[in-house]
């Protein structure tokens, strides 16, 4: 089996709140001083659920994709240490300041360049943007079916098998194949790389494929092609209001503060 | 109540003074004897009454045998493991060690009562070696000097180094047998019996063998000189009342003679099968003994063409590493302090060494044919893992590497690399890690901290000190904070401690800030030594790159990696920990402590800084000079220490057991009764705060955890 990973830098959402900065004139965040990148955590786990079909099934290969600038080739050699056998880093000044359609349009076209793609995992969202768009998008791009939100993969003779995590509970789906999933946290850990992987993935080249080799157009993709347009990035202010209930015993205040939870739809 | 066993270190001065009393009464004994004892003819008739005397040395030839055969099949063991590396380095160093530890037995005698037990056992097996190879030589060689006033004296201490041989054993017997004595037993064995009743039949039989044959000869014959054997003497005495006739005493003579040979010979071939191999391996393993701190891991050099990582099979072992498996002589000293086995954790070092040194005997004979036949193809001789199966992972997490089992050791065992070497196995082979622990070391990966999940920025602690000077290599010191110091809200006062004291004191220093990134002394301790070399050798280049000198550090764990081991990436910096600073400056009156904290407080010493690194005075000094605190020592101090429990990476790990181990230790500090726990190490500071509240809930009364530095900047500068 082929097995795409799809992998996303961002940047570290452990970035303490004080060194987190927005730039109000371009709509950006101000890259953390001293602060590096990460590889989005549900990334990881895709590429853990990826790295065990492929354990279960001789001869599979995965190959990890990430769109991004050069210092995304940091996040895809995590995803090698891990146990990927192929990285490719779509690397274009075009592909910049995209949404999750020209993204998931750009993956998509690296996947059909790919040729002999079983499966797509991808983390159930980004943990910069949270929109959770990107790996539907690339199944209606490949004209695939998608299960998102899944706590576990496995796998039968028509396809994979699907554990989705849903309000009350989980469904089970069995999904035929090719197609694509979306992998969330319930699944569990992502394994820690061996040092003899790590020294392996670090020896290994990362194809890059800039817009010309998809055979895409630069006004398909990144800013050009993005449907959807930023009007403000801020952050919300934070403050910390304390209002003393009135009352003269515990009860009082308790009722209180019952009434103006009450009042302010909170409870 | 003044505690017996605290230790202090002017008890241990006078304890090895009074070492050389026995040595002092002995020449005292041989100069009187000369002085006053004419005996010109005393002397006596080598194996007298013994038919066949040359019986013994086929006894003789016979152990001699054994021990070849014992030695061969051990070296041969020994020799599947790994090149150790150094072992020529610091000969005369190595000399002292064998001498100090091994002869003068420095680490037996950490507990008295074994000690005493054990000196007696020793010198008497010495000493009456020593006189049965005189008989032997005055016997069967040409050379005759067993007479007149030296036989007199031989007689004499040769009896006396008999009784001090039966007051150990008596010792002995009295703790194996009668007292409530638990560590010798986790891992009795039918030869420990052997060992203690064989040694006393020797010794006995010895006594009746002479106190026959004086019965026979010297009391009919030389009444005079028959007193210098004094304990058999008064042995012959008393049977004197039997009123044995010749043939019976001589026949009883003979008996007692072939019994004492034959046990005396069978005991010295329990050297070649039990434990009372030690009396070769302790010396040995002294010699073998590390040179350098016992601070520092060993590195693994070339790390990036290495195919195995750490210590994963038996021959992965450096020899060295398998020989002290073969010294172990389950005292059980290792686990009786050992935090983990003390909080009921599944560790217990004793056990870990007897377990390796079983599947050593057991899977070392194949491996050592294999090893002959493939070279090193094909490691696998065994279906049992060692690291898994004989030694269990949760037992290699359990460490706190807080090194107390080394400490304890009477026969030099170093247990720590030895686990952090199946560590490296664990996390760079395998990568099986607990869970939290793993956060922590891809948290040391990424964001170049431990603390995952923090919301301080390096520069936290700076708010509200005005102007802090960043290090530019025009400063003579580099005030380093650390991750905990700056990342950690409960030890930002104690970095503003250390800042404001080091201003006062006029010190010229700077610090990093957002340049500062993990030692990595978290990864090697859990065992990640590659993620630990690229750590630190950026920061080693770092520190040359800004003409560090001199630094001065937070945090005990920083301070032992700066000193120790930093050294091996070309790293040679002057290292102090911070109450090593502030202890001079005060001396030094460039600080003041004035302002009066009156408090008992009670002082924790943190294993890196007192274990490691011999530092137990400075802080104590510090305590010492602030006006109104007044120090409570706990019952375990120095370097019997009892760790926190966060050490060798577990303040990452969740606790497997039946305790924390810094519920243990807080409770140690709350018995004293003390107000304040001070210690020197933000996460010794740390274990406090959590492990005081759970042993004393009410919050009333309840002790308080602080550093040194706090402590002393309430003094200086006052209560804010």
């Amino acid at each position: 089996m082929h097995l795409v990973v799809c992998a996303k830098q961002i940047p570290d959402p452990e970035t303490p709140p004080s060194a987190f900065r927005i730039d109000s004139a371009t709509n950006k965040v101000v890259p953390a001083q001293g602060i590096a990148p990460v590889l989005s955590q549900f990334d990881g786990i895709a590429a853990e659920a990826a790295l065990r079909i492929k354990e279960a099934n001789a001869g599979s290969k995965v190959t990890v994709i990430s769109l991004g600038a050069d210092s995304a080739a940091a996040a895809i050699k995590q995803v090698l240490a891990m146990g990927a056998d192929e990285g490719v880093l779509l690397n274009d000044p075009a592909f910049e300041d995209g949404d999750s359609y020209t993204t998931a349009k750009t993956l998509a076209s690296a996947i059909k360049k790919l040729g002999d793609v079983d499966a797509v995992f991808c983390g159930r969202q980004a943990a910069d943007w949270d929109m959770g768009q990107v790996g539907l998008l690339i199944a209606e791009e490949l004209g695939w079916p998608v299960s998102i939100i899944a706590k576990s993969v496995g796998q039968d003779a028509s396809g994979l098998t699907i554990q989705r995590v849903v309000d009350d509970g989980f469904e089970n789906v069995a999904m035929p194949l090719p197609g694509v999933v979306t992998v969330s946290n319930e699944f569990g850990e992502p394994r820690y790389p061996k040092l003899p992987q790590i020294m392996a993935a670090a020896k290994k080249t990362v194809t890059q494929w800039k817009t010309d080799d998809l055979g895409l157009a630069a006004s398909e993709v990144g800013a050009a092609g993005s449907r959807l347009k930023l009007e403000k990035l801020s952050t919300p202010p934070r403050g910390v209001a304390v209002e003393i209930m009135p009352g003269d015993t515990p009860a009082e205040q308790a009722a209180a503060l019952v009434a103006k939870l009450r009042a302010d739809h909170v409870i | 109540m003044p505690d017996p066993t605290a230790e202090q270190p002017q008890q241990q001065q006078t304890r090895t003074r009074a070492w050389w009393g026995p040595a002092v009464g002995l020449s005292g004994l041989g100069l009187y004897a000369a002085a006053t004892v004419p005996g010109e003819v005393a002397g006596r008739e080598i194996y007298f009454n013994v038919a066949h005397p040359w019986a013994v040395y086929v006894f003789m030839a016979a152990l001699v045998g054994l021990m070849v055969y014992g030695a061969i099949h051990h070296i041969r063991l020994w020799g599947i493991g790994k090149p150790t590396p150094g072992l020529l380095r610091e000969i005369p160093h190595r000399f002292s060690n064998a001498l100090r530890l091994g002869l003068a037995q420095e680490k037996v005698r950490r507990d008295r009562y074994a000690g005493i037990m054990h000196w007696c056992i020793f010198s008497s097996i010495v000493v009456l070696t020593l006189v049965t190879a005189q008989v032997a030589i005055e016997g069967d060689t040409p050379i005759k000097f067993l007479h007149g006033t030296y036989y007199l004296i031989f007689s004499a201490y040769g009896d006396f180094f008999g009784l001090v041989g039966l007051v150990g054993v008596g010792m002995a017997l009295n703790r194996r047998y009668f007292q409530d004595f638990h560590r010798i037993r986790w891992d009795e064995r039918i030869e420990d019996h052997l060992i203690i009743v064989g040694l006393g039949l020797v010794l006995i039989s010895g006594f009746l063998v002479e106190a026959f044959r004086i019965l026979a000869t010297e009391l009919v014959q030389h009444p005079d000189w028959a007193p210098w054997s004094f304990v058999s003497y008064a042995i012959a005495r008393g049977f004197t009342s039997f009123h044995m006739s010749e043939p019976t005493i001589l026949s009883m003579h003979i008996a007692s003679w072939w019994f004492h040979i034959a046990s005396a010979f069978g005991w010295l071939a329990l050297i070649v099968f039990t434990r009372l191999d030690h009396m070769f391996f302790a010396p040995i393993n002294a010699f073998l003994l590390r040179t350098d701190s016992p601070g520092r891991l060993a590195k693994i050099e070339d790390i990036e063409q290495q195919e195995i990582f750490g210590v994963g099979h038996v021959q992965d072992f450096t020899w060295k590493q398998l020989f002290e498996l073969d010294a172990c002589v389950r005292c059980g000293r290792c686990t009786e302090v050992c935090p983990a086995n003390i909080a009921g954790q599944p560790l217990s070092p004793m056990h870990l060494i007897q377990d390796l040194k079983g599947y050593l005997a057991d899977v070392g004979p194949a491996i050592q044919t294999h090893q002959h036949q493939f070279g090193d193809a094909g490691r696998e001789v065994s279906s049992v893992a060692m690291v898994g199966e004989v030694i269990k992972d949760e037992t290699l997490w359990a460490c706190r590497t807080c090194g107390a089992c080394m400490q304890e050791c009477p026969v030099m065992i170093e247990h720590v690399p030895t686990i952090v070497d199946m560590r490296r196995f664990l996390v760079m082979n395998e990568a099986r890690i607990p869970a939290t622990a793993q956060a922590a070391l891809e948290n040391l990966e990424t964001r170049g901290h431990p603390w995952r999940g923090t919301s301080l920025e390096r520069t936290t602690w700076m708010e509200g000190l005005g102007d802090v000077p960043i290090f530019d290599g025009s400063q003579e010191y580099l005030y380093w904070v650390g991750c905990s110091g700056s990342l950690v809200e409960r030890n930002l006062p104690v970095t503003k401690a250390v800042f404001r004291l080091l201003g006062e004191s006029g010190a010229s220093f700077g610090v990093l800030g957002q340049e500062e990134t993990c030692n990595g002394d978290p990864a090697r301790r859990l065992g990640n030594e590659y993620l630990y070399q690229i750590l630190a050798q950026q920061l080693v280049e770092t520190f040359k790159a800004k003409n560090v000198q001199r630094v001065i550090t937070n945090c005990p764990h920083c301070f032992n990696t700066f000193k120790n081991e930093y050294p091996q990436f070309d790293g040679n910096f002057e290292v102090l920990h911070h109450t090593e600073f502030l202890s001079n400056a005060l001396q030094q009156g460039t600080l003041k402590a004035t302002h009066p904290v009156s408090a008992d407080v009670t002082y924790h010493d943190s294993c890196y800084l007192g274990r490691y690194n011999n530092q137990y005075d400075a802080p104590r000094q510090i305590i010492e000079m602030v006006p109104g605190a007044n120090l409570v020592e706990m019952q375990r101090n120095f370097s019997k220490g009892l760790c926190c429990g966060a050490g060798g990476g577990n303040m990452w790990q969740e606790e497997i057991g039946e305790r924390r181990v810094n519920h243990v230790r807080s409770e140690e500090a709350v018995l004293t009764g003390a107000s304040q726990v001070i210690s020197n190490c933000p996460f010794c500071i740390q274990m406090f705060e959590d492990g005081v509240p759970a042993v004393h809930p009410e919050e009333e009364g309840r002790m308080r955890p602080f550093d040194v530095a706090e402590l002393l900047e309430a003094s200086v500068f006052g209560k804010p």
